[in-house]
């Protein structure tokens, strides 16, 4: 196709011709129709021009792709921006299962605020969340690397782990108190969803959690047994001697618990979180002939236990649980043993937000209990932080962005959670609604739930 | 940059636990202790720093020395049997001092709150490199000063008497007796030394994590220690080296993006190597290609 240039004066005639006599032949194969008419026939005068023209137009060319380009990366900046935050836990190991769901919940939780918008920035830009997900293996080191990777890109918070081995490492290598110039510890923001150990958001003023607390679970539970069963005396408690969480639980608040609410402690028995075999231990139970069992161990151990029961013929009259076996993997590695454990958790399918998470979640392949409920209310409670904090997600902003989202979660006294509105403490912890549940016939049923108790109280 | 000073610094501390193992399979003796040692380390140079305020270097040197001193109590006895009787015996070592620190409560009162090992809820708040304003890569630094130190010193020793001594008893026990080498005491200088290197690398590792606890030494520790030269090779003492490169900065870091994968690779990935270089990604042909790499550099120089 060759291009028909009417006159030479303007610059887009001289565009089209420099383009042209570049790429096409003329016709004739002489010189362009207007060269020859105005009778710029010389040759070398011609060629210098030309090539004049060709590097000017060039270069307006380029120019205007140039400014068009920028022009739409700047429209396209204003408008969209990607908010980064990660995620990590355990998916390998005894545990994965916390990380295989806490993953699922989160995925499903980012990529509904995307999909309903996105987060709002300070600018009036749209974040738009990208979010990756890292194994740990329930490794305080590999815990450790994960973080110190995060910190060295944009992401703005962390939010994870599963195990509380990892938690408190992390927490360690946290700056102690924000601002302290002599502490060179790490200044970013974690936010923790699983590991449940008692306390640990006090280590760092960069930590915080979104779990439930375990003292006030156990305190007003042994009471609720005591005053629905009277006839229980005697308690016997079964404590995963090496698993933080389970032995926290047990030493820290239900070994006080228990004998508060009028139980009388017979004894304890202790085993391993890679058990295999609880004959043993059944035999002490077996021994103490106790009318309630504190089974204080995670899902893995519990069945082995209650199943080592069923085996020795071994009853109780009541079965309590730790609050971390109130999941799915109970009900489904030993629902038939397990049926009667009364566990506290602060969370169960009741709302119909609850219900509709579940099956968003249940897309990616996870279910959502106890722990990935957390992880899910996180990334809400972030996307609105994000919102309320002027947050800006540039490429230069990322430290003080990290430190905008720090502020606003320390400063937050309540936030909406699954169940119900969650207090949040000084020391960055959380206090979840909660109530009891009971194994039924392999399912998950509502004892008492203490959210209609505490509204009906005030 | 932070997240590479803090991985060099993962590498320098299982370098140092590889090389603990190292020193005593020299001598021919497989030892599952070094994880128990890496763990007095740990705990004693906590201790040091946390309880009685020590400066981390002499806490190290402490926790080393405190380490060498059980590996040359644990070595009399326990090198009197050979093979898979060593095996067993040091394995329940490292088991014993594991259970110890599960059980080993010992918190004081500090500034308003309780420092120490407190049992199976382990030991928090070792901060000593962020309370006295360390960054990241002075850590790294110092890591790495202490890793090159002891693989200076490992280097002198394999070129010295001592290291022809430790390597005859590893080749032929029976030849080595039989020209006038007390055996039970180059066995029990080897696990000394061993032991020292495992106490330096395990106060690292406690002032790395800031929290240990009695799970961080499990016997699947003393399996990394004893993989890591074998992995590697013992012709050179730069194969542990390059085998915790090859795990901590390959296996488990570079490949962390493959999600689940990665766990089922690791294990393929080593047995895939040990076919491929069987005597050590650092075997003899190597080992002896980075000596004459050292002379020429140590010449221009």
């Amino acid at each position: 196709m060759l291009l028909i240039i009417p006159d030479r004066g303007s610059n887009f005639t001289s565009i089209g011709r420099t383009l042209n006599a570049g790429f096409f032949a003329y016709a004739d194969g002489g010189f362009p129709p207007s060269e020859t008419r105005r009778g710029r026939c010389n040759p070398g005068t011609r060629l210098e021009e030309e090539t004049s023209m060709r590097k000017s137009a060039l270069l307006i060319c380029s120019a205007l792709v140039a400014a068009a380009s920028l022009a739409r990366v700047g429209a396209a900046s204003a408008e969209e921006r990607t908010v980064y935050i990660d995620g990590f836990g355990a998916k390998s190991g005894v545990v994965r299962s916390l990380g295989i769901n806490s993953e699922a919940a989160m995925r499903a939780a980012v990529d509904l605020i995307n999909s309903q918008g996105g987060v709002k920035l300070a600018d009036g830009a749209t974040g738009k969340i990208k979010f990756e997900y890292y194994d740990d293996r329930c490794v305080a080191e590999e815990g450790i690397s994960i973080v110190r990777r995060m910190a060295a890109g944009p992401t703005l918070i962390g939010v994870g782990p599963s195990c509380s081995n990892v938690t408190e490492p992390l927490y360690g290598i946290l700056q102690k108190k924000v601002g302290d110039a002599t502490d060179s510890g790490l200044q970013f923001p974690v936010f923790t969803d699983v590991a449940i150990k008692i306390g640990l958001a006090k280590i760092s003023e960069w930590s915080f959690r979104n779990v439930p607390s375990e003292t006030e679970m156990y305190t007003t539970m042994y009471k609720w047994v005591k005053d629905t069963h009277p006839e229980l005396k005697t308690l016997y408690a079964g404590v995963e001697e090496n698993f933080s969480h389970s032995r926290a639980s047990w030493y820290a608040v239900q070994k006080d618990a228990a004998p508060a609410a009028g139980f009388d402690v017979k004894g304890v028995t202790k085993w391993l979180v890679d058990d295999t075999n609880f004959a043993q231990q059944v035999r002490e139970i077996k021994a103490a002939n106790p009318d309630v069992l504190a089974v204080v161990a995670h899902s893995f151990t519990t069945c082995g236990l209650l199943k080592e029961m069923d085996r020795q013929h071994v009853k109780v009259k009541m079965l309590i649980g730790l609050t971390s076996s109130a999941i799915q993997e109970t009900l489904t590695n030993c629902g038939k043993v397990a049926e009667g454990i009364t566990i506290p958790t602060s969370f169960a399918l009741l709302t119909p937000e609850a219900k509709a998470a579940n099956e968003r979640v249940a897309k990616y392949n996870g279910t959502l209990d106890i722990h990935s409920a957390g992880t899910y209310e996180a990334m809400f409670i972030l996307k609105k932080l994000i919102e309320d904090q002027g947050v800006l997600a540039k490429p230069d902003t990322v430290q003080a962005d990290r430190v905008k989202i720090r502020n606003g979660l320390a400063a937050l006294k309540t936030t909406d959670g699954l169940l119900g509105t969650v207090d949040r403490t000084s020391d960055r912890e959380a206090v979840k609604p909660y109530l009891y549940i009971a194994a039924k016939d392999s399912k998950w049923v509502v004892m008492h739930d203490m959210i209609k108790t505490k509204q009906a109280a005030n | 940059m932070d997240f590479y000073y803090s991985l060099a610094q993962i590498i320098g501390f299982h370098t140092l636990l590889g090389l603990s193992a190292y020193v005593v399979l020299l001598t021919g003796q497989v030892s599952f202790a070094q994880g128990g040692f890496f763990a007095i380390g740990a705990y004693v140079a906590g201790m040091l720093t946390v309880i009685s305020g020590w400066h981390v270097i002499p806490a190290m040197l402490a926790a080393g020395s405190i380490a060498a001193l059980a590996a040359c109590l644990v070595g009399f006895p326990a090198l009197r049997v050979r093979g898979l009787m060593l095996v067993v015996a040091t394995l329940a070592f490292g088991e014993a001092v594991r259970l110890f620190f599960f059980n080993f409560d010992y918190q004081v009162e500090k500034g308003g709150s309780k420092g120490g090992p407190l049992g199976g809820e382990g030991f928090r708040q070792i901060r000593w490199f962020p309370e006295h304003g360390w960054t990241t890569f002075e850590v790294m630094l110092l890591v790495l000063i202490v890793v090159g130190l002891v693989i200076g010193a490992l280097w002198w020793i394999d070129r010295s008497r001592l290291g022809s001594v430790l390597r005859a008893v590893g080749e032929d026990e029976l030849a080595a007796q039989s020209v006038g080498i007390d055996l039970t005491a180059v066995k029990v200088t080897a696990m000394t030394i061993g032991g020292f290197i495992a106490g330096v690398g395990g106060a690292l590792y406690a002032h790395y994590t800031t929290y240990i606890e009695h799970t961080n030494f499990t016997v699947l520790l003393a399996v990394f220690a004893i993989a890591y030269p074998i992995l590697g090779g013992l012709q050179s003492v730069f194969g542990t080296i390059v085998a915790v490169i090859f795990v901590q900065g390959i296996l488990v870091e570079g490949l962390r993006f493959l999600g689940d994968w990665r766990s089922l690779l690791f294990g393929a990935l080593i047995v895939l190597v040990m076919n491929l270089r069987p005597k050590g990604l650092i075997d003899g042909a190597a080992a002896r290609r980075v000596a004459r790499l050292l002379r020429r550099e140590g010449r221009h120089a």
